[in-house]
């Protein structure tokens, strides 16, 4: 179990016809460590993560996740044990009802039927979301939804969690339950966000990745201090004081 | 609740079973032999189709399901089954049997034949999806024997009809939402928007396929429920084919008809 961490050693990868878009990413991310990967628009964070469970595979270099080497052979190994939450909930949800595609992994990794119930069950509730198994995903709400996504890779029991821009659309108490799904988490977790307060909560150390390289690995909340230009592009720090800050000293 | 909404719903409602209590291989057992019953029945014979039509009425309201919902469901497949038909009446002119001195032609027996066949056939198939489910449905076709792939074809069609729906229904609000109660588009406008649809549900089926894959997907789709015989199931079957096979061979309507 302690073998859970994540390695990328000189990767590069350009998408057919395209120029690159990580150009020799180093990175390595051990068990049990909450990782925020920053960048503007653009900058690859989402290829980076697809990296991880083999969706894309590097064009050079090596990913390796929890002492396996993601190529062609080991991609149902590496799937089984990274959960990934994708940018846009409605892509994970396919299924006719809610409990079915919460249901979906634990299926594929072809669990008895009590114990996919037991799991459907358990990542509901530890979303918020007991009780909902019948809806269709239509039915629900954006913070619903996104919450149910979560779940369906929750139920998968991974050892690392993979997320892109989970905040995105939330509203403040939605934002404040996925932080919380999110802390409760107690393996590796990876966080492709713009929400950079989300990750100075829960992620002690940020990537930051600027034009298919990463810039700085360095403790959050140094970078959000930070005056170098990039992080300031990232933490918007070069806005005014905001009028209602309290009169300091 | 606008058109789209609800067939949506009715899309994403055949995925489970009408009831907890069918039993999906049961049920596909009696509409197997359903089929091959109805289908057997000499083209010539319509008044011994007829009959036939027992299994569905009488399986649609004890189900709950309600016979009016799937004999409503089965008219889509009437322009096929006219189509299928259509020229036995023109072709086949010689006379079969006078009513009220009018003669009705061999061609307009099997047409009819051929509409009631199309119809019960589709009702009975219908009837298994909706009270079985579409999944349990698979899952019993494949203890049948249907090869994966298929079953897997299927699942994909049944469930790419929703996608397509669901894009469509997210279309026609951000439409509604900017045409200000406006009906009359120009052909053109519907044109671009349904090529608009073809290009948005390709798309989303490659990022849910992605999604899919990222669970594990394999190319199977799993399936829910072990489905198990129970005694129930065997009387479900006994009872049933005892009756289909009765109206089938007995000739019932000599008995009204001298
Ligand atoms: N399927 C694709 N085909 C070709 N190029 C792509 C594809 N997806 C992304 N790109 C390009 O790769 C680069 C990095 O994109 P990526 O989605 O990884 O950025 P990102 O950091 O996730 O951005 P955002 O913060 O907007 O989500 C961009 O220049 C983008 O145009
Ligand atoms: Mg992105």
């Amino acid at each position: 179990m302690s073998h859970h961490y994540i390695r990328f050693s000189d990767v590069h990868f350009s998408y057919p016809h395209g120029p690159e878009v990580l150009c020799g990413v180093d990175l390595l991310i051990t068990h049990g460590e909450h990782v925020a990967l920053l960048g503007l628009n653009g900058s690859g964070k989402s290829t980076l993560l697809l990296q991880i469970n083999g969706l894309l595979l590097p064009s050079r270099g090596e990913v390796v996740v929890g002492d396996i080497p993601v190529s062609k052979k080991t991609l149902r190994l590496v799937r089984q044990s990274v959960g990934m939450v994708f940018q846009n909930s409605d892509d994970m949800l396919f299924m006719p009802t809610i409990g079915e595609d919460v249901a979906f992994g634990p299926r594929n990794m072809g669990l008895p039927e009590t114990e996919v119930e037991r799991r459907v069950g358990a990542a509901l509730e530890s979303v918020g979301l007991a009780g909902f198994e019948d809806r269709p995903a239509f039915s629900l709400s954006g913070g619903q939804r996104r919450a149910a996504a979560i779940a369906s890779v929750l139920s998968m029991e991974p050892d690392i969690l993979v997320l892109d821009e989970p905040s995105a659309n939330l509203d403040a108490r939605a934002r404040r339950q996925l932080i919380d799904i999110i802390a409760g988490f107690s393996h590796t977790v990876l966080l492709a966000t713009h929400d950079t307060e989300m990750a100075l909560e829960l992620c002690p150390r940020a990537l930051v990745m600027d034009a298919g390289r990463i810039v700085a690995d360095a403790p959050t909340a140094l970078l959000a201090a930070s005056t170098d230009s990039i992080a300031a592009g990232i933490f918007d720090t070069a806005r005014p004081a905001p009028i209602l800050a309290p009169a300091s000293n | 609740m606008s058109k789209l909404e609800n067939t949506l719903i009715s899309i994403n409602s055949l995925a489970r079973p009408a009831t907890d209590r069918t039993d999906a291989v049961a049920m596909l057992a009696v509409t197997l032999l359903y089929l091959v019953a109805v289908l057997s029945v000499p083209l010539y014979a319509p008044q011994r189709i007829i009959w036939l039509a027992v299994y569905p009425v009488v399986q649609s309201e004890v189900s709950g399901i309600g016979f009016l919902r799937v004999f409503l469901r089965s008219l889509w497949v009437l322009p096929l089954i006219l189509l299928i038909g259509v020229f036995n009446p023109v072709l086949d002119t010689q006379t079969a049997f006078m009513v009220g001195g009018v003669a009705v032609s061999r061609g307009w027996v099997s047409f009819i034949s051929i509409v009631l066949r199309g119809l019960l056939a589709m009702q009975a198939v219908l009837l298994l999806a909706m009270s079985a489910g579409f999944y349990d449905m698979c899952g019993a076709l494949r203890r049948f024997g249907c090869p994966r792939v298929l079953v897997t074809q299927l699942q994909f069609t049944y469930r790419y009809m929703a996608v397509i729906t669901e894009e469509a229904l997210w279309m026609d609000r951000a439409r509604k939402a900017r045409g200000f109660g406006r009906r009359n588009y120009p052909l053109r406008m519907w044109g671009r928007m349904v090529g608009q649809l073809l290009v948005r549900s390709y798309e989303r089926a490659a990022r849910v396929h992605r999604a899919m894959l990222a669970r594990g997907f394999d190319g199977t789709m799993p399936l829910s429920r072990r489905t198990r015989m129970t005694r129930r199931s065997w009387c479900f079957i006994a009872a049933w084919t005892s009756v289909v096979l009765l109206l089938r061979f007995a000739d019932i309507s000599s008995l009204f008809i001298k």
